[in-house]
């Protein structure tokens, strides 16, 4: 076992490989930065070239992107209030406040610090803990999935800024699409209006790039008057001090966390565990009233988190043969394209190309370090381009980028649809940010809730029966009546001079 | 290690084989291959392994052309009523979902007499599992249970309208029990909640289930192949119990109906030649990939029979499951 490990680390350790990851890296933050282009795509279209690679250089190439893409979602995200890659959406809510403040560079530095914290952290545990975390894994079935999709609609509460009516009208909205498509239980189409295009639903992201980029394009078009030149210009540094830095460790270690246990659990990702993570940093910290305004704890906690989960995603992967995302599961094909198949075995009989693998992740997250300072020094450049050409770019990007999910026009109609809606969205004062979360989980609540249902012969008491689904409905009860004015008049009867 | 090297081996033995058996293609030097799925998908693995020997054999450029939606709908639909039928268009056909798509939706209108059958290719036999810790140990000891428990026992499926699901009912069918059919999201979360122990059995293909089988951690009790399966000896068949139910997730290559007859010859020539071809074998092998090359009007029996079969099963169900 240790020496497999050691060979796995030697293995990742040659000049072609660490270039390689570099490379990958690169590659994975161009993705990552662009929306509408997923690391899914870009692993899918990058797996042919690694059929004739030696598995250790292919593995660590693939995972290099992974990670590259996990954190250049959030470049995009920041400058343009276009998130890149469906995990950086949560970004949107502090990082762009704050690149518009002139913080751009602070921001962007923060969330690279974050990342490459919340990616260590996920490769350490990789490293470490797998076989047992993999176990977890298996203790989540379609009872436990519904409590953390009712646990994480919870959320939708706190992140309505202003009305609390309104994000409530957002989220119900957003469950409301994710009904569309094909019925799991029956296998009828659903609302899907006799058009086949939306038979497997209502691509998520393409609601994404319509809901956040257009209205955002369309904004700056509105306020460019003249060559005048966006709000933003960088002259802060890119790298936090320290103070900073020591501030928000407790955050990044906790959203680190979040992210490590949600990528474990199979259909959840990055989407989700950025938004669990923004929520808990908001949950903890003195003054939540800076949260949406700029904070910077809301820019480490979700990039920390998005970061996180790819080293998450790889334990149930390596340590059971089951893919925690879309993207694992391409690592997977990986993998099976060299001869191994998917299964317990990963860490004993193909313990080699396996612990190269791990061990690339983790060279992959230091590159992201260095590579990432590089980078996104260039992309701030972006804030010197008059906004009626910014606009245009951000429009252009988000026509090819949801063309490309299925390639067809069909997207592109919607992904339009959704930006004039969310254009409305925004003049109405509405956030389009508790839609999102239940278009992300509308679909898992749904599923589960038939699938737990049918287990337990249409009696509801099943969801009582697992204890891990009954202590994350408490906590989700607790969730909701903390925002309540009844939890705010019992916290004044026991603590008299607290009151809100 | 070892496997590697032979893969290796293998990938550069087919591209210096590049110089023999030239036949040019006769409907020119590019085919498009649209598939229904995602890059990287089930679809893919299988462009991955024939493409680079069909390139060869016919001297062709293949563009994969990727279409995801409607559990390949799309993609089938735009072969079926939107390319040219010259021979530059084909796709790969994933059966039963080819024809279970438009048994089972109104909206969706291609059939299969607008196709034309080339090979298929790939057959991923359906098997029972069920976790480690179930107390039943044989096919015989589940399906007891089950006829003291009728609709009770929960077996998990790829989705409704996937093999796994009718051949659930297909079992149900022939043996007279009833189980409670519960559907997943593919066959991975369905194998994962067996594991789990989520779910009494997972209804599934060998090819997904097999490295769970190795390592012990799922049980196999029945394969709903013609005969045992080789790395599977001791694991009975349907068929054996007088239960005479084969099925499977099949993938192959169709294009559009009226195609000219040479290019047609052409296609099934190559895939003919397939068969005999050890590297392509041997590649299949390592893939875990089961091959069952069945070519042309074969291949169109194969369809023809299934259409009949699941066109009679979902008329009986329908009501039931759209409840």
């Amino acid at each position: 076992m240790e020496n497999l490990v050691l060979v796995g680390l030697t293995n990742v350790l040659t000049f072609t490989n660490i270039a390689l990851i570099l490379g990958g890296t690169l590659l994975g933050l161009f993705v990552g930065a662009m929306p509408g282009l997923s690391a899914t795509m870009a692993l899918a279209l990058l797996l042919p070239l690694t059929f004739s690679m030696d598995p250790a250089t292919g593995l660590s190439m693939l995972a290099a992107l992974y990670v590259g893409a996990s954190y250049g979602g959030s470049i995009a995200a920041i400058l343009l209030r276009t998130p890149g890659t469906p995990s950086a959406a949560a970004t949107v809510l502090d990082g762009y406040p704050l690149s518009q403040q002139g913080h751009a560079g602070k921001a962007l530095g923060i969330s690279l610090f974050a990342s490459f914290v919340g990616g260590l952290m996920s490769g350490i545990a990789l490293l470490t803990a797998a076989p047992l975390l993999g176990v977890l894994v298996l203790k989540f079935g379609p009872i436990e999935l519904f409590a953390i999709a009712v646990l994480g609609i919870t959320i939708i509460g706190s992140l309505s800024q202003g009305s609390v009516i309104s994000g409530l009208l957002s989220g119900a909205l957003g469950l409301l699409v994710s009904t569309v498509g094909m019925d799991l239980i029956t296998g009828t189409p659903r609302m899907t209006f006799g058009n086949i295009n939306l038979f497997s639903g209502i691509e998520f992201t393409v609601a994404l790039i319509g809901l956040f980029s257009i209205p955002q394009a369309l904004v700056l078009i509105e306020n460019a008057k003249g060559s005048q030149k966006t709000a933003s210009k960088i002259t802060d540094r890119l790298i936090p001090k320290l103070s900073e830095i020591r501030q928000l460790m407790p955050n990044i270690f906790r959203s680190g966390g979040i992210g490590i246990i949600t990528g474990l659990i199979p259909g959840t990702g990055g989407d989700t565990a950025s938004w669990f993570a923004y929520n808990e940093a908001k949950r903890f910290a003195k003054d939540k009233s800076r949260f949406g305004k700029g904070d910077i704890a809301g820019v480490a906690a979700p990039e920390a988190a998005n970061n996180a989960v790819v080293g998450g995603a790889l334990i149930p992967t390596i340590a059971l043969g089951i893919p925690g995302s879309s993207s694992t599961a391409i690592l997977l094909g990986a993998l099976m394209v060299q001869g191994i198949l998917p299964g317990p075995n990963l860490l004993t009989d193909y313990g080699d190309v396996t612990y190269t693998l791990i061990w690339g992740v983790i060279v992959a997250n230091i590159a992201l370090l260095g590579v990432g300072l590089m980078f996104t020094r260039l992309c701030v450049s972006v804030t010197r381009v008059p906004d009626s050409f910014v606009a245009c770019a951000i429009i252009t990007l988000c026509v090819i980028g949801s063309f490309a999910i299925n390639n067809s026009f069909f997207e592109v109609g919607l992904m339009l649809g959704f930006g004039l809606f969310g254009y409305w969205m925004n003049r109405a004062g509405v956030s389009p940010a508790p839609m999102v979360i239940g278009l992300i989980l509308g679909p898992v609540m749904e599923t589960s809730y038939q699938q737990s249902m049918l287990i337990g012969q249409g009696n509801p008491t099943i969801f009582l029966t697992s204890p891990i689904a009954v202590v994350l409905f408490a906590i989700a009860i607790f969730s909701i009546l903390q925002a309540t004015p009844f939890f705010r008049w019992v916290r004044g009867v026991l603590r008299p001079g607290t009151q809100a | 290690m070892q496997q590697r090297r032979i893969f290796a081996a293998s990938l550069l033995s087919a591209l210096m084989a590049s110089g023999a058996a030239h036949a040019e293609y006769s409907a020119g030097d590019e085919i498009k291959v649209l598939q229904g799925f995602k890059a990287g998908g089930g679809s893919d693995a299988l462009a991955q392994l024939t493409q680079p020997f069909l390139r060869e054999s016919l001297d062709v450029e293949f563009i994969n052309e990727y279409l995801p939606g409607a559990t390949g709908g799309i993609a089938w639909t735009r072969l079926a009523k939107q390319s040219p039928n010259d021979g530059t268009v084909i796709s790969i056909t994933n059966t039963p979902m080819l024809m279970t798509n438009y048994i089972m939706n109104e909206e969706i209108n291609y059939s299969i007499e607008e196709l034309t059958p080339i090979a298929n290719v790939v057959t991923d036999p359906g098997i029972i599992v069920v976790p480690k810790d179930s107390p039943y140990q044989t096919v015989e000891d589940f399906f007891a249970a089950a006829e003291e428990r009728p609709g009770e026992l929960t077996v998990g499926n790829s989705g409704v309208g996937g093999d796994d699901f009718f051949s659930t009912i297909m079992i149900e069918k022939a043996t007279g029990l009833s189980f409670q059919k519960v559907p997943f999201q593919g066959d991975g979360p369905s194998a994962t909640a067996a594991l789990g122990g989520k779910i009494d059995a997972s209804f599934n293909n060998l090819g997904n289930v097999y490295g769970h089988i190795q390592s012990g951690d799922l049980r196999p009790l029945a394969v709903f192949a013609q005969e045992r399966i080789g790395v599977l000896p001791d694991v009975p068949t349907l068929v054996e119990m007088d239960i005479d139910v084969v099925a499977g997730s099949s993938r192959g290559y169709s294009a559009p109906a009226g195609i000219p007859d040479e290019a047609r010859a052409d296609l099934i020539a190559a895939f003919e030649a397939l068969k005999d071809n050890e590297e392509f074998q041997a590649t299949a092998q390592e893939r875990a990939m089961n091959l069952e090359i069945l070519t042309g009007d074969e291949y169109g029996q194969m369809m023809e029979n299934m259409e009949g079969q699941f066109e009679v099963i979902w008329d009986e169900v329908k009501d039931e499951v759209e409840g």
